[in-house]
C-alpha cells in the first residue's frame, strides 16, 4: 500500500507541475511561502545546495527525491518500508545528491535483508553486462565512425541518408543469404543437368563481357540460364521449386521489412503530427543539434534554423495571403498551373519516347566497331540515367514558378521525379520484354538489369570524381571566376540522392529473378556508393540551405522504397504471366530451371498433386477465388478494430489534456485560497515556514 | 573522495558507473579529458573546480550556443559561476550520453532553456532561446514582428493550460513526441 502511494505520488509529480505568471493575481500567488513548498515547484527547481545539512536540504530536493523523503520519514516510524526501485542514475540531481540518496537506500536495503540486496546487486551486474555487450555490438556495426563524422559536420538530415543506405546494404546481405540457401546451395550440391558444359573463361570471351553481361557472364551463375534442373528431383523438393521459393521469400521479407520501417516512422510523424500539430515547438525545443562540434557547422546550423523559421513564418503568411486571393487571381493562377503541368507532362512523354527510341536502337544487331557497339548496348541505360539526371532539376525550376509554398514545391518536385524514375524504368522493362525473343529471354532480361545496375554505379562514380570534385577544385582555386560563380556552391541534395538509391534498389528487386546474384552485386555496389557519397559529402559539398528533419524524411524515403518494391513485384508478376503465354505458343527455347516444357505453374501443380488429398483440397481452396471473400472480411474486421482503437486513444488524449488544464487551474485556485487564509490568520505556521526558508538559499537568478 | 587525483580508484569508478549512464571507458576518457584542463598545481589538489572559460575550450562545447547555460545548470558551485568539478562534468556527460532516458534529457533541456531559472519558460526565455538558435548578432536575429509571431505560435501549440508560459510537463509533452530529440540532445567525447 505504501509503495503504491509512493508511485502515484511520483507520477503526479512528473505529470502536473504547473506554474503560471500570467495574470496579476497569479503574480501574487507565486510569491507566497506555500508556493515554494509545492512538490511540482520543487521538482523543477535546481538543487544546488549541498553544503547545508541534510535535514534542511532534503525538503528541497528534486522530484524523485520527494518519494525518498517520504519513505525515509516512515523509516523512523516503522519497518514496513519499501525502497524506491528507480535506478539512481535516473534521478535528476548531481552525483553527490545521488550518493546521499544511495546512502539512505543502503540503510533500507539492510533492513530488507541479505537476499534482497544480493538480488539487486546481481540485477545491476546483469544490466551492466547487457549494456556492455550492447555497446560492443553497436561498436561493431559498420561505418559507425563515418556516420559520426558526417553527423557532426552536416547534422541529422544527411546522416539519415547514410543510415538509409546502410539499411539497404543490410537488406541486400539478407537477400544474398537467402539466395545462397535456396538457389546456390542446391545447385552446387546436386549439380546441374548433364547436358551443361563446364564453366571456364576463354574462347571469344573478353573483359568487356563484365560490362555487357554477355559471353562468360552469360554462362556463369550470375544469370537465370545457369540454374538448370539438377539431380535433386523429388516432386516437392526440386531445384525449380526451390528457386521459386527463394525469390518469393525475398519479396515477402522485403515487403515486411519496408512496411515495418515505414509504419514505425509514420506513427511518429504524421498520425499524431497532423492532429496535434507541434511543428514550431519542435523547431525551437529540439532545434539545436548538440552533436555539432565544428564551428563552421554551427554557423550553418544557425542559418538552417533561421531559414527554417523564416520559411515557416513566410508559409504562414502565404496561407493567409492565399485565403485572401480574389477570384480573378485564382483563375489566373489555376491557368498558370495547368499550363506548367502540361509542360511537365509533355516533358515526361518526351522522356518516355526517348527511352523507347533508344531501346529500339540498341536492339539493332548489325556489326559495328566494338566501341560503337558498346555504346549502342548501353544506349538505354545512358538515356534513362541522363533523363533522370536532367529532368528533376528542370522540375525543380518549374515548380518554383507555380506559386506554391516552399514545402509544396519540394514535394511536387519529389513526386514528379519519383514518377519519372519508376515509370521510365517500367517503360524500359516493358519494351525490352516485348522485343526479347532470343535463345534465352530470361538471360537477356537479366542482362539488361545487370547493365542498368553497373551503369548507374558508373554514373555515380563519374559524377563524384569527374564532375563534383573538379567543380569543388575550381571553386577553391578560382573562386572569383565567372564559371565558379555561375555554378555556385555544391549542396548535398538529399532527395535526389535518395531517389537514386530507391531506383537502384528497385532494379535489384526486378532483376533478382533473372539474375540471382544481383543482390550480391548490389551489396558491393551499395558499399561502393557509400564511400563515393561519403567522399562527395565530406570533400565537395557545403551543407544545403534547407534542413531536412531526420525522422520525417526517412518516412518519405521508406515510402518511396515501398513504391519501388510494389512496382518491382508488379513487373515480375506481369513478366511471369507473360512468359506463360509465350511458352504456350512455344515461341522461345526454354532455359534455366524451367526447361523441357516445365513452367512455374506446372511444377507447383506436380508438387500439389503429390500431397495427401486433404492438403490438396486446402491448398486449392486457398488459391481459389472463394477464399478471397473470407480474407477480405477478416482484413476489414482487423482494420476496423484498429481504427476504433485509434479513435478511442485520441479521445483519451483529449480528455487527458482537459484534465491537465483543469488540475492546473484547480491548483492555482487552491493556492490562492490558501494564501488569503494564511494572510488573514497570521498563525504560527508562518513563523515555522519562515524558519525553514532561512536555511534555503534564494532561488537562483 | 579523491575525485581529481591522477588515477581513478576502482571503487570510485564502479560508483560512477552506478550513478551515471556512462560506461567504464567513457568515464576514463572523461577523466583524461578533464585532467588535461587542469593546471599543474591543480592536479595535486582534490575536488578542483575548473572555471567556465576553461571548460568552454572543449571542442564539444565550443560551438554550442547554449554552452554557458549548460555549465551553469550542471555546476554545483555556490557562487553560481558555472565552474565544474569532475563529478559535475560526469553529470553533464551522463545527461548527454547515448543511454540517458528521455525523461532525464528533457528535464535538463528544460533547465538549460530556462534562462532566468524561474522554473518556467516565459516569453523572455523563449525569445532568448530563439536568439540562441538563430545567432546572436543583429543581422541574424529575427525581426521584432517575426519574433512575436513565432512566440505566439509556440505558445499556442505548447501552452496547454493557457497560462502564458511553458512549464516542465508541457515541455516534456512536446519533447516526447519528437523522435529526433534523443538523437540530437547528445554530447559524446
Amino acid at each position: 500500500m505504501e509503495e503504491h502511494n509512493n508511485v502515484n505520488f511520483m507520477r503526479l509529480l512528473s505529470d502536473e507541475s504547473n506554474r503560471s505568471t500570467v495574470s496579476s493575481d497569479s503574480c501574487e500567488y507565486y510569491q507566497t511561502e506555500i508556493f515554494d513548498q509545492l512538490p511540482s515547484i520543487q521538482a523543477i527547481r535546481p538543487e544546488q545546495d549541498r553544503q547545508c545539512c541534510w535535514e534542511a536540504s532534503e525538503a528541497y530536493q528534486g522530484g524523485p527525491e520527494m518519494g525518498e523523503r517520504i519513505s525515509h520519514g516512515q523509516l523512523s516510524r516503522g519497518p514496513k518500508v519499501k525502497a524506491s526501485t528507480q535506478p539512481l542514475k535516473n534521478m535528476v540531481m548531481c552525483i553527490q545528491g545521488k550518493r546521499d540518496a544511495r546512502d539512505r537506500r543502503k540503510m533500507q536495503i539492510s533492513s530488507i535483508g541479505f537476499w534482497e540486496s544480493w538480488r539487486r546487486s546481481q540485477s545491476i551486474n546483469w544490466k551492466r553486462g547487457w549494456a556492455q555487450m550492447g555497446g560492443t555490438l553497436s561498436g561493431l556495426l559498420p561505418w559507425q565512425r563515418s556516420l559520426h563524422t558526417i553527423e557532426g559536420r552536416f547534422g541529422v538530415g544527411v546522416k539519415a541518408y547514410f543510415v538509409f543506405l546502410r539499411y539497404l546494404v543490410y537488406m541486400n546481405i539478407l537477400h544474398c543469404a537467402l539466395i545462397c540457401g535456396f538457389i546456390l546451395g542446391p545447385t552446387t550440391f546436386y549439380g546441374r543437368s548433364n547436358s551443361s558444359e563446364p564453366l571456364k573463361f576463354g574462347g571469344s570471351d573478353s573483359f568487356l563481357d563484365f560490362f555487357l553481361g554477355t559471353g562468360y557472364l552469360d554462362r556463369s551463375p550470375v544469370f537465370f540460364g545457369f540454374y538448370t534442373r539438377g539431380s535433386l528431383d523429388l516432386p516437392c523438393l526440386n531445384t525449380p521449386l526451390l528457386y521459386l521459393a527463394g525469390i518469393l521469400t525475398i519479396f515477402f521479407l522485403s515487403l515486411i521489412l519496408v512496411v515495418r520501417r515505414t509504419t514505425v516512422g509514420y506513427k511518429h510523424t504524421w498520425m499524431l503530427g497532423k492532429r496535434y500539430s507541434m511543428n514550431v515547438s519542435y523547431k525551437i525545443f529540439c532545434g539545436w543539434d548538440f552533436t555539432i562540434q565544428d564551428p563552421a557547422a554551427a554557423t550553418l546550423k544557425h542559418s538552417f534554423i533561421r531559414n527554417d523559421l523564416k520559411l515557416f513564418l513566410e508559409e504562414q503568411s502565404f496561407s493567409l495571403r492565399d485565403a485572401q486571393r480574389t477570384l480573378g487571381q485564382r483563375v489566373r493562377l489555376f491557368l498558370l498551373r495547368s499550363v506548367l503541368n502540361l509542360l511537365v507532362l509533355s516533358l515526361l512523354v518526351g522522356a518516355f519516347a526517348l527511352i523507347y527510341i533508344s531501346t529500339k536502337k540498341s536492339d539493332d544487331k548489325s556489326k559495328h566497331y566494338w566501341l560503337v557497339s558498346l555504346v549502342l548496348e548501353y544506349l538505354p541505360p545512358i538515356t534513362i540515367t541522363l533523363v533522370n539526371l536532367v529532368l528533376p532539376h528542370i522540375f525543380r525550376k518549374i515548380s518554383s514558378f507555380e506559386d506554391y509554398s516552399f514545402t509544396m514545391q519540394v514535394n511536387a518536385t519529389l513526386v514528379r521525379s519519383i514518377f519519372l524514375k519508376l515509370a521510365s524504368l517500367g517503360i524500359y522493362l516493358f519494351f525490352s520484354l516485348k522485343t526479347g525473343h532470343q535463345q534465352c529471354g530470361e538471360n537477356m532480361f537479366g542482362r539488361e538489369m545487370y547493365k542498368l545496375c553497373i551503369f548507374n554505379f558508373l554514373a555515380n562514380f563519374c559524377s563524384a570524381f569527374l564532375l563534383n570534385y573538379p567543380r569543388k577544385l575550381l571553386q577553391e582555386w578560382y573562386p572569383s571566376s565567372l564559371l565558379s560563380r555561375l555554378l555556385g556552391k555544391q549542396r548535398f541534395l538529399i532527395p535526389f540522392y535518395v531517389l537514386d538509391l530507391v531506383y537502384s534498389q528497385t532494379v535489384f528487386w526486378v532483376g533478382v529473378y533473372y539474375c540471382p546474384l544481383l543482390p550480391l552485386i548490389g551489396t558491393v555496389i551499395l558499399m561502393g556508393t557509400f564511400y563515393i557519397q561519403k567522399f562527395t559529402v565530406l570533400w565537395c559539398c557545403v551543407a544545403e540551405q534547407r534542413m531536412f528533419r531526420g525522422s520525417s524524411s526517412s518516412v518519405l524515403f521508406h515510402f518511396m522504397l515501398l513504391l519501388g518494391l510494389i512496382m518491382a513485384a508488379t513487373t515480375l508478376g506481369f513478366n511471369l504471366y507473360h512468359q506463360k503465354d509465350t511458352n504456350d505458343q512455344n515461341m522461345r527455347l526454354p532455359c534455366g530451371p524451367f526447361g523441357n516444357g516445365k513452367t512455374m505453374f506446372n511444377v507447383t501443380e506436380t508438387c500439389v498433386n503429390s500431397l495427401p488429398s486433404l492438403a490438396q483440397t486446402t491448398l486449392r481452396y486457398l488459391a481459389s477465388e472463394a477464399f478471397a471473400l473470407p480474407l477480405i472480411l477478416a482484413e476489414i474486421i482487423i482494420l476496423t478494430s484498429y481504427v476504433s482503437r485509434g479513435r478511442a486513444n485520441q479521445k483519451a488524449i483529449e480528455r487527458l489534456k482537459d484534465m491537465l488544464v483543469m488540475s492546473s487551474s484547480d491548483k492555482r485556485f487552491l493556492v490562492k485560497q490558501h494564501t488569503t487564509m494564511l494572510r488573514h490568520q497570521r498563525n504560527p505556521h508562518r513563523v515555522r515556514s519562515a524558519a525553514i526558508e532561512e536555511d534555503v538559499p534564494p532561488p537562483p537568478l | 573522495m579523491g575525485t581529481t587525483a591522477s588515477q581513478l580508484g576502482k571503487d570510485l569508478l564502479s560508483e560512477y558507473q552506478e550513478l551515471t549512464f556512462l560506461t567504464k571507458q567513457e568515464i576514463l576518457l572523461a577523466h583524461k579529458r578533464f585532467t588535461e584542463l587542469l593546471t599543474k598545481d591543480e592536479k595535486e589538489l582534490q575536488n578542483t573546480r575548473v572555471p567556465t572559460e576553461r571548460i568552454l575550450t572543449l571542442p564539444e562545447l565550443k560551438s554550442n550556443p547554449f554552452r554557458k547555460r549548460i555549465c551553469h545548470v550542471f555546476s554545483t558551485s555556490e557562487q553560481k559561476d558555472g565552474s565544474l568539478t569532475f563529478e559535475d562534468f560526469l553529470d553533464l556527460l551522463s545527461a548527454f550520453s547515448d543511454s540517458a532516458t528521455l525523461e532525464i534529457k528533457s528535464h535538463y533541456a528544460f533547465r538549460i532553456f530556462d534562462f532566468d531559472d524561474d522554473g518556467t519558460l516565459d516569453r523572455g526565455d523563449l525569445e532568448k532561446l530563439v536568439n540562441c538558435l538563430t545567432g546572436e548578432t543583429d543581422e541574424t536575429r529575427l525581426t521584432r514582428d517575426e519574433m512575436r509571431q513565432l512566440i505566439d505560435n509556440i505558445l499556442e501549440e505548447s501552452d496547454i493550460d493557457k497560462d502564458g508560459t511553458v512549464n516542465l510537463s508541457e515541455f516534456q509533452h512536446v519533447i516526447s513526441r519528437s523522435p529526433d530529440f534523443v538523437s540530437s540532445f547528445k554530447i559524446v567525447l
